[in-house]
């Protein structure tokens, strides 16, 4: 007896060590600038916060609602572009990430309106031509500048540190927001409709509506990670931040993570950020001939990512530390894919 | 316009639907058998492109030559890869984002493989044929384009009367109706999905090779081509082999024509905004306008 409760409140600390370590990870990383972290490394930091953003961005619809699209790059691009026009114009920068959001979301709502009469697959490669669209148009209109790009003019001096902070606490903020999500009744409504739409509707849920709402939220953080990144790149054009590329690396992040959950979709941002950052100035084709591997083994070993494959290890550290807890052979669940393969 | 302009638009455009046609049907098949949507066609073609390339540079062979060789060589590449990785994919009457999502490393994978052998540098393909041109009175076509339009045609005609004729065609058009059906009058699912699962990138690596000789190719080759298939399949119902020449049909008239009321620049926009409203409006396909069930002619 005195095993189990010892394990009951071993469990109790960790829910609790669960909770403190994200706060844990924000301070550290609160410091980090203030303890003489170089600009090279600022830069890799800031960028990863920036595609973990979007990472979760994109997690909310695809991993929490089920809906693989091709397209956040339009989001990405838009909130680029809102954010850019408004610096230069003389706004305040977090008034035109604000905007930057706003216009993302809107953006999102007309894409969707049409889109999500689609089902799965049929929505992920209508998406692929809104993108694709959405690229040609924004290559040819006046007021981007066209393919030729787009200075973005910022009065004041560059702050690198100001850039960090601020990239901070937007992955922060897209952590918070998807938390709050997930522990939602919306996001047991989405969850139900990844699941099975026609079973959500007859529970009264509308999927329609619930998908473009969170395709809005979705889309609103992704626009403000485009328009941060805007403002410390000074220059955006659309084969740039409008491009397929750009669509490709943002859904890579969270299935390669682990999708549907907030912390996969942060791993894989992060693991990608870092190792973009390294990689992609010297070898871009191993880059994503990488990723492209790594997506192609995750769909068929490990449905859950690297998220996924870290709690697997853990859970067999631990039950390999703990030799009397033998009930829980440590082996997790079988996998998704696999378990499906005998129902055809 | 003149009359003549429009008998040229109007031959450009039939000739156009030919390569059309045959870069989409590899799709689907995949798509009617096995309900997977191929994303990693775009990467098969690229390897086409490349195929003919290199058969040409080195052995001089003729690409049209190198594009049919390019269906045994293909085919055989696509059931090594549905051994390999394919049929691990759990079983489904519906599309899942599994299958769409392997597709998609997959074709990351080939391009990538690409840009690491040929580089990121625009090549192609250039016979005595390429610049020959045909005239018959006022109408001038191009002989490269009209060979290319015979050797989709015969590929075309070859693949329907597989698909008529043979008991691997009935296998195929039975699965394609019903699947469990198909089962129960025994049709070996298993076989029928490797065979057709090789015979759609043995298509897509023919089609490839015959574009190679049309246009310039880089590693990212295959990509609009990929929209442009994906926007005829849906014209043509999803499933349906007659389908896809009609939606190749009504796709190429459409950018053909479509140079009068938009800009040049705006012109990619086309199949992607058609692809939306194909998607939006038809999902069962243009023939859905007039027949409630037609499969597979």
């Amino acid at each position: 007896m005195s095993a189990a409760a010892s394990a009951s409140s071993h469990a109790g600390v960790e829910a609790r060590l669960r909770l403190l370590l994200p706060w844990l990870l924000l301070v550290v990383l609160a410091i980090l600038p203030v303890a003489g972290l170089g600009p090279n490394l600022i830069r890799l930091f800031f960028i990863t916060f920036v595609w973990i953003t979007t990472s979760l961005g994109w997690n909310l619809l695809g991993g929490f609602a089920g809906q693989v699209s091709f397209g956040f790059a339009v989001f990405y691009g838009l909130g680029a572009y809102t954010a850019a026009l408004m610096i230069t114009a003389g706004v305040n920068p977090y008034l035109s990430f604000i905007a930057a959001a706003a216009v993302a979301a809107l953006a999102s709502v007309l894409i969707g309106l049409p889109t999500f009469r689609l089902r799965g697959p049929y929505f992920a490669i209508a998406t692929i031509g809104v993108s694709e669209a959405v690229r040609v148009i924004m290559n040819n209109l006046e007021i981007t500048g066209g393919a030729s790009g787009f200075r973005i003019v910022e009065h004041g001096p560059f702050r690198q540190v100001e850039h960090y902070y601020t990239a901070l606490g937007m992955a922060a903020l897209a952590v918070v927001v998807s938390t709050l999500i997930a522990h939602s009744k919306f996001g047991m409504a989405l969850r139900a409709i990844k699941q099975d739409e026609e079973a959500a509707a007859d529970l009264g849920v509308n999927p329609y509506a619930y998908k473009l709402a969170i395709h809005a939220v979705a889309a609103a953080l992704t626009g403000i990670a485009g328009g941060v990144f805007a403002r410390y790149a000074a220059f955006i054009n659309p084969p740039g931040v409008f491009a397929f590329q750009t669509s490709i690396y943002i859904l890579l992040m969270p299935v390669i993570g682990g999708i549907g959950t907030v912390w996969g979709a942060v791993l894989g941002g992060a693991v990608f950020g870092i190792v973009e950052e390294q990689l992609v100035a010297n070898f871009p084709q191993i880059h994503l001939l990488l990723y492209g591997s790594l997506l192609i083994l995750i769909i068929l070993a490990e449905p859950d990512g690297l998220a996924g494959l870290l709690g697997k290890i853990f859970r067999r550290l631990r039950t390999s530390k703990r030799e009397d807890d033998s009930a829980d052979s440590g082996s997790g669940k079988p996998d998704a894919v696999l378990r499906g393969a005998g129902g055809g | 316009m003149t009359f003549v302009d429009f008998l040229n638009l109007l031959i450009a455009a039939l000739l156009l639907a030919g390569i059309y046609a045959v870069m989409s049907v590899g799709m689907t098949v995949i798509y009617g058998v096995m309900k997977i949507v191929n994303l990693a066609h775009a990467g098969f073609m690229m390897m086409g492109a490349y195929f003919a390339m290199e058969l040409n540079e080195r052995l001089h062979m003729d690409p049209i030559v190198a594009a049919l060789l390019a269906f045994p060589v293909f085919f055989l590449v696509g059931i090594a890869v549905h051994w390999l990785l394919v049929r691990w994919l759990p079983h489904s009457d519906r599309p899942t984002l599994q299958s769409l999502l392997l597709m998609f490393g997959l074709w990351l994978v080939l391009q990538n493989i690409g840009y690491l052998v040929w580089g990121n540098t625009d090549r192609s393909i250039f016979t005595p044929r390429t610049l020959a041109i045909i005239d018959i009175g006022p109408i001038s076509i191009s002989s490269l384009r009209l060979v290319v339009f015979i050797a989709a045609v015969g590929c075309m005609v070859v693949l329907e009367i597989a698909l008529s004729r043979t008991w691997f065609g009935r296998s195929v058009r039975a699965l394609i109706q019903n699947r469990y059906a198909g089962r129960i009058v025994g049709v070996d699912d298993e076989k029928t999905a490797r065979l057709t699962f090789g015979m759609g990138i043995a298509f897509a690596g023919v089609a490839g090779a015959l574009l190679a000789t049309l246009y310039s190719f880089d590693p990212d080759f295959g990509r609009p081509f990929l929209l442009r298939a994906f926007v005829i399949i849906v014209l043509g119902g999803l499933e349906s082999v007659s389908g896809v020449a009609l939606g190749a049909l009504v796709l190429a008239l459409v950018e053909t024509f479509s140079i009068f009321a938009v800009p040049a620049a705006y012109q990619p926009a086309i199949s992607f905004a058609l692809l939306v409203v194909a998607l939006v409006v038809l999902p069962g396909g243009i023939a859905s306008l007039w027949a409630k069930r037609r499969r597979l002619a």
